[in-house]
């Protein structure tokens, strides 16, 4: 077990005029479990191979435990990972695939037989260990995968979207499942997601990256209720934060004709730049009230326990909404507006969040 | 075939007349109408089985007829029935006995090195190397080369007194060697040339297979501390497992009917397999017995006895394939 830290790592492919990671700083503590999470192409799955060995690093330096790893090789690394396509050797059995490393390190055979049958226990593999992967469903192949990165007991394990071939309610049991265990073994994890609510659920703490640049690490509490800039707003959470800019007002930004209130300080801070401010709120914090954001209601999605409204901002003609993104609401199934309808919205206490709107950072 | 079937005019064509008639017809009907429901897929294929039945089955049934017969070349009509008097008298024959070993060694000695090396090749192309699509051309090249070119080359290059190897030979110390007329020495000789036309296309074969081989095999392999060589032996070798069956099988069909190379490498294109038949293929044995002794009937039983060489060999390999595959699951 280990630490791993990089150090401004950066990783520009051959051909590419643009860093795939662009100065990693990150401290993963020694049995934590840190998801990777970002959208398409961030350049998750990069930092993942450079930390594996797989992708050269091209400035900057990692390190595992104490050991400058930059220019190990992969099997000096002492690292296991869980593929995407699980990569299982398709002709050996589940047995060899899982001890395939152990035999490649010359352990004895009577000790690699009890550590694979250790690993199958605890994996509910045991009654699959003389087949062969193509004869397996999707999540027993998963779980093969897994115990090929157990079996090994290595310093650290890393998943590249483990999950994604499974159907979505396999995904959330299996999600609960590889959490429980990691937290069993204590073995540092890195874990890649596009998914925030995998990364939500599963990470002690989670990275969000864009561009290959780290936009913000912290326990998922703080993604959420923090979080540092409109795109780590917009990116965590289900359904996602509403981010509106509009000029600046006294006492708050004017939406619509009506003005939400901002606490002054935050204003002052936010409003050097064309007397206009960027603020975010949750479908969540936002309630129905008498007075307030006039909004007009496009659809209403009813999941049962919640509402969900879609709307966009009411008529306005003094061009004081910058980008009319819709926005969702979430109300009482009960008590919910008809479609067509104009309501009113007020953010509740300590729900709304405001940004620069030039640098997009939060501002407290 | 049901290629056609899609069209709706040939499926309107071929729909039931409205008034279906009882019973005891509908098989032969339905089995007749399916027939003419599929015409056009037969069409298309067509001209392959007439060229098939043209130029392989008719001779493959005639020579089987003709082995049966004692025909002289210049009297194809006077043939006499002797049933399978042309076989045991081959089987008699200590030419054929002595053409059958050259045959299998000269095999042996071309077929393995031609593999073997063949998927190193493929292997070292495999990794991402500069000017691949050069090292492609370039390995197609022999096998684009005419038998014969590259057969008298060789020829050359084995020469006794001006050829280059023997000029080598004797640059490093050792004694000229006649490699023509020594038993080993030619067979190894020819093996090489067989071995140089044949490994590049071989290597191409196996390139092909290893790189549909998922890249992340690799990886893991890799991160499981495999060196190259463990990779190539737990992971390349796996998964072109039935890949160098089909070129073993090939190259074993290739190797029984060896002709070319022997014939040429005399230097002269005259030769029976050399003057004490020390490399004469079975191949050569039967262009001998037709064409050098006009006994017709002699060669064709000599064909089908490589025929049913080939068939055993190949039955077995199946049989080793499907023993191996079934270990495995
Ligand atoms: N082998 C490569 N050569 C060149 N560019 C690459 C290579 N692999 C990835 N990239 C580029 O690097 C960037 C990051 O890729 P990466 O695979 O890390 O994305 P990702 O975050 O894992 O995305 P996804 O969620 O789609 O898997 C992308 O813009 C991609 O186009
Ligand atoms: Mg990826």
């Amino acid at each position: 077990m280990a630490t791993v830290t990089f150090d401004s790592a950066t990783r520009i492919y051959p051909k590419s005029d643009r860093p795939a990671v662009d100065g990693l700083d990150l401290q993963i503590g020694d049995g934590e479990f840190l998801v990777l999470v970002g959208p398409s192409g961030c350049g998750k799955s990069t930092s993942l191979r450079m930390l594996a060995g797989l992708e050269e690093i091209d400035a900057g330096s990692i390190r595992i435990g104490d050991r400058d790893v930059t220019d190990a090789p992969p099997k000096d690394r002492d690292i296991a990972m869980v593929f995407q396509n699980y990569a299982l050797y398709p002709h050996m059995t589940v047995e060899q695939n899982m001890g395939f490393a152990l035999k490649i390190a010359g352990v004895p055979k009577s000790e690699i037989a009890t550590r694979v049958a250790e690993a199958a226990k605890i994996l509910d593999l045991e009654d699959y260990l003389g087949r062969r992967p193509k004869a397996l469903s999707g999540g027993q192949r998963q779980r093969v995968a897994m115990g090929r990165a157990i079996v090994r007991s290595p310093q650290v394990f890393l998943m590249d979207e483990p999950l994604s071939n499974l159907d979505a309610k396999l995904r959330v049991q299996t999600r609960t499942q590889i959490a429980a265990l990691q937290r069993r073994l204590g073995v540092t994890t890195v874990y890649v997601t596009h998914d925030q609510v995998e990364a939500m659920t599963m990470g002690d703490r989670v990275a969000v990256l864009k561009d290959g640049l780290l936009q913000q690490c912290d326990t998922p509490g703080t993604l959420y209720e923090r979080p540092a800039n409109t795109f780590v707003a917009g990116f965590i959470g289900s359904p996602a934060m509403n981010v509106i800019t509009g000029p600046v007002v006294d006492g708050g930004v004017r939406l619509a004709g009506a003005v939400l209130p901002v606490p002054r300080e935050r204003l002052l801070r936010a409003a050097g730049d064309g007397g206009r401010v960027t603020v975010g709120f949750r479908p969540e914090a936002v309630e129905l009230a008498p007075e307030g954001v006039p909004v007009v209601v496009n659809v209403v999605e009813q999941l049962g326990s919640d509402a969900f409204l879609y709307a966009t901002l009411g008529a306005s003609d003094d061009g004081d909404v910058l980008h009319t993104a819709d926005l969702v609401v979430r109300t009482e199934p009960r008590s919910a507006p008809a479609v067509g309808e104009t309501v009113h919205l007020r953010v509740r206490e300590g729900g709304l969040h405001v940004f620069d709107p030039v640098s997009q950072q939060r501002i407290d | 075939m049901t290629i056609a079937s899609d069209d709706p005019r040939v499926a309107a064509a071929a729909a039931p007349p409205p008034s279906v008639p009882p019973a005891p017809a509908t098989a032969a009907r339905r089995r007749r109408s399916r027939l003419t429901r599929n015409r056009w897929g037969y069409a298309y294929v067509a001209p392959f089985f007439l060229l098939f039945a043209a130029f392989s089955l008719y001779p493959f049934l005639y020579t089987a007829y003709i082995s049966l017969h004692d025909v002289r070349l210049s009297d194809l009509d006077g043939a006499v029935f002797v049933g399978f008097g042309n076989y045991t008298e081959l089987l008699q024959d200590e030419f054929f006995w002595n053409a059958a070993r050259n045959t299998l060694t000269i095999g042996i000695l071309s077929t393995v090195p031609q593999l073997a090396i063949a998927l190193g090749l493929a292997h070292l192309l495999n990794y991402r190397l500069r000017g691949r699509t050069f090292f492609r051309v370039a390995m197609l090249m022999p096998y684009a080369t005419s038998i014969a070119a590259a057969t008298l080359v060789f020829a050359q290059l084995f020469g006794h007194d001006y050829g280059l190897i023997n000029t080598l030979l004797e640059a490093v110390g050792f004694d000229r060697i006649d490699w023509e007329s020594g038993s080993w020495t030619s067979q190894i000789a020819i093996s090489v040339i067989v071995t140089w036309r044949w490994t590049g296309y071989n290597a191409l074969i196996y390139l092909a297979a290893m790189q549909a081989i998922p890249n992340d095999l690799y990886e893991a392999a890799t991160l499981d501390g495999a060196s190259r060589w463990k990779q190539f032996v737990h992971v390349t070798i796996p998964a072109l497992r039935p890949t160098i069956l089909f070129t073993i099988v090939v190259s074993t069909i290739g190797a029984v009917q060896l002709f070319g190379e022997p014939l040429l490498f005399s230097g002269n294109g005259m030769t029976n397999g050399g003057v004490s038949n020390q490399y004469q293929t079975l191949g050569l044995l039967m262009y001998d017995q037709g064409w050098t002794n006009f006994r017709l009937g002699q060669a064709a039983a000599t064909a089908w006895t490589m025929f049913l060489i080939i068939l055993v060999v190949v039955g077995v390999y199946g049989l080793i394939a499907r023993r191996r595959a079934r270990a495995e699951r």
